[in-house]
């Protein structure tokens, strides 16, 4: 009797520290997301993403160029570091397979992935920004791709891995050759998961701010030319939160509540494909 | 029974990578449109026996055959065997279903479109009497756009085998193909293959031995990687001439 007292109120203090736990980082969470949206819902309006900045010090204007230059950037990042983060994948989970050269790049991938962002920043404005002798966003954008790369290597390989081994003979033994079974049948059946790896890291890189300080720099005008500096978000950001005005501030806040929320609804519809999946099978 | 041979099996030796032993010596004749079945204890080798005559094991590194499998006369370990083209005139069936994720119209096709069928009336035609030959048609005919994951374990198989039939190969290679299933779609597995038989030749591996019974011709008893006996279904199950394959068949071990 004693003995399931005891195991009771063991189970009863865990179940508390645990409950603790998750409210403190829920409690954050909430915290950080409720004051992002108080302070960016009020400067958020159309002029925001049809004007270019104002002079500074004057009120008005936009960050237009901020939200190209973004996107730009992002979209570069993704068709430069998914191809190549897919294809590695693929390398790793079908030709490498079991060779000592494939564990070899998983692990060099997974200690990428945890690299700080600011060492891949600095890496790329000693091999690209220094030798050219500008800021540009293809500098910014290579930045990214790097941040990409290993994220969508391992995703791609890790969803490979899980295509049953079964269904490829079942492939090669209608005739099919390995580069049609990887692509008409191994793709297929992964498709889902990797899809949700290049969403999951597309809104990895599209909050990263220190790999475009070093890269991209900023622009406090309007460009779309990649091999100038260029306007991101994240630096706008950095930039205007730093800085001594008002109206600054208050367009930090509506930028942040952007970027915010487009990295949550990549994020939820990353999860929603998982979900999909696995209720599908 | 004594057709002409398919296959001819001389001093067939095979290694898994790590030379590991599995088949050891072996030779055998596996005549035209007949079924000949292989069984054994778990571990015996038959399953890596069935997969040398389309050279499965070539998708592994470090395996290696000995010795020859005549096919039609012409050794399928020669260099100048293309791999491809012996894979699509021996079909395979595996143990469990591996249904492709596509449609049930698009599995059938998958082998057409491979050898280069590309016309739609043509490929359905071919769809079509694919799936009539293995009895699914009248389940499948209106849904042939759905998803193959929808049907049923059983009817997956015969999904998976009016696929191999839909390239029309000379022989088909079944491993256990009953062994996931309920004794209503074995049952429908095993008329099947009784019934494909006029047109092509069938290797079945299983460990049903009543399965053997029921549809092979001819019965190969495989242990430890040795055929033991080879010889008529009605020979090995009435009156075996090894006292081994006798045990084995009256379930003494195994």
């Amino acid at each position: 009797m004693t003995r399931v007292r005891k195991r009771k109120i063991e189970g009863v203090i865990a179940m508390v520290l645990c409950t603790v736990a998750a409210l403190t980082g829920l409690f954050w969470l909430v915290f950080i997301l409720g004051d992002v949206l108080a302070h960016g819902i009020k400067a958020l309006n159309l002029n925001l993403f049809i004007n270019d900045p104002a002079p500074a010090g004057v009120e008005g204007g936009g960050l237009r160029n901020a939200f190209i230059g973004q996107l730009l950037i992002t979209l570069c990042a993704t068709l430069i570091g998914v191809p190549i983060g897919v294809l590695g994948g693929t390398f790793l989970a079908e030709y490498a397979r079991g060779r000592r050269i494939a564990r070899l790049i998983s692990i060099l991938s997974d200690i990428m992935v945890s690299v700080p962002s600011i060492v891949i920043g600095t890496f790329i404005y000693a091999v690209l920004v220094k030798p050219i002798g500008h800021f540009s966003g293809w500098a910014g954008a290579i930045a990214l791709s790097i941040i990409m790369i290993p994220v969508v290597l391992r995703t791609t390989e890790d969803m490979l891995r899980l295509v049953p081994w079964t269904l490829r003979e079942a492939a090669f033994a209608l005739g099919a050759p390995y580069y049609k079974v990887i692509i008409q049948i191994v793709y297929r059946g992964a498709s889902t998961g990797i899809l949700t790896g290049i969403l999951l890291s597309i809104a990895r890189v599209s909050g990263e701010t220190a790999p475009l300080l070093f890269t991209s720099f900023n622009n406090s005008f309007f460009s779309a030319d990649m091999n100038k500096p260029i306007a991101s978000l994240t630096v706008t950001i950095f930039q205007y939160a730093m800085g001594p005005y008002e109206s600054w501030h208050s367009q930090a806040w509506a930028a942040s509540l952007v970027i915010t929320l487009s990295i949550l609804t990549l994020t939820v519809i990353g999860r929603l494909l998982i979900k999909g999946r696995h209720g599908k099978r | 029974m004594n057709a002409a041979a398919e296959f001819d099996v001389k001093g067939l030796n095979f290694y898994y990578a790590g030379n590991v032993h599995a088949i050891k010596n072996i030779t055998l004749p596996v005549h035209k449109k007949n079924v000949t079945a292989l069984i054994g204890p778990s571990g015996c080798g038959k399953t890596t026996l069935l997969r040398c005559f389309n050279r499965m094991h070539d998708l592994y590194p470090g395996n290696r055959y000995e010795g020859e499998i005549l096919f039609k006369g012409e050794n399928i370990f020669s260099d100048e065997i293309d791999l491809i083209d012996l894979r699509s005139r021996i079909g395979m069936v595996f143990q469990k279903p591996t249904p492709f994720p596509m449609s049930i119209f698009d599995n059938i096709a998958y082998g057409l479109r491979l050898k280069g069928v590309k016309k739609i009336s043509g490929l359905s035609e071919r769809v079509e009497k694919a799936l009539n030959n293995a009895a699914l048609w009248d389940e499948v005919k209106d849904k042939l756009h759905a998803s193959a994951y929808e049907l049923s374990g059983g009817q997956q198989q015969r999904l998976v085998i009016a696929r191999a039939l839909a390239v029309e190969p000379e022989v088909i290679l079944f491993d256990e193909p009953t062994s996931a299933l309920d004794p209503i779609s074995t049952s429908k597995i095993e008329d099947l293959i009784v019934e494909l038989k006029k047109n092509l030749t069938i290797i079945i591996v299983t460990h049903n031995m009543q399965q053997a019974a029921r549809i092979s011709d001819m019965t190969g008893f495989m242990m430890l990687g040795d055929l033991i006996e080879y010889d008529s279904t009605d020979k090995i199950f009435t009156n075996p001439s090894e006292k081994l394959t006798g045990d084995y068949i009256t379930g003494r071990f195994g």
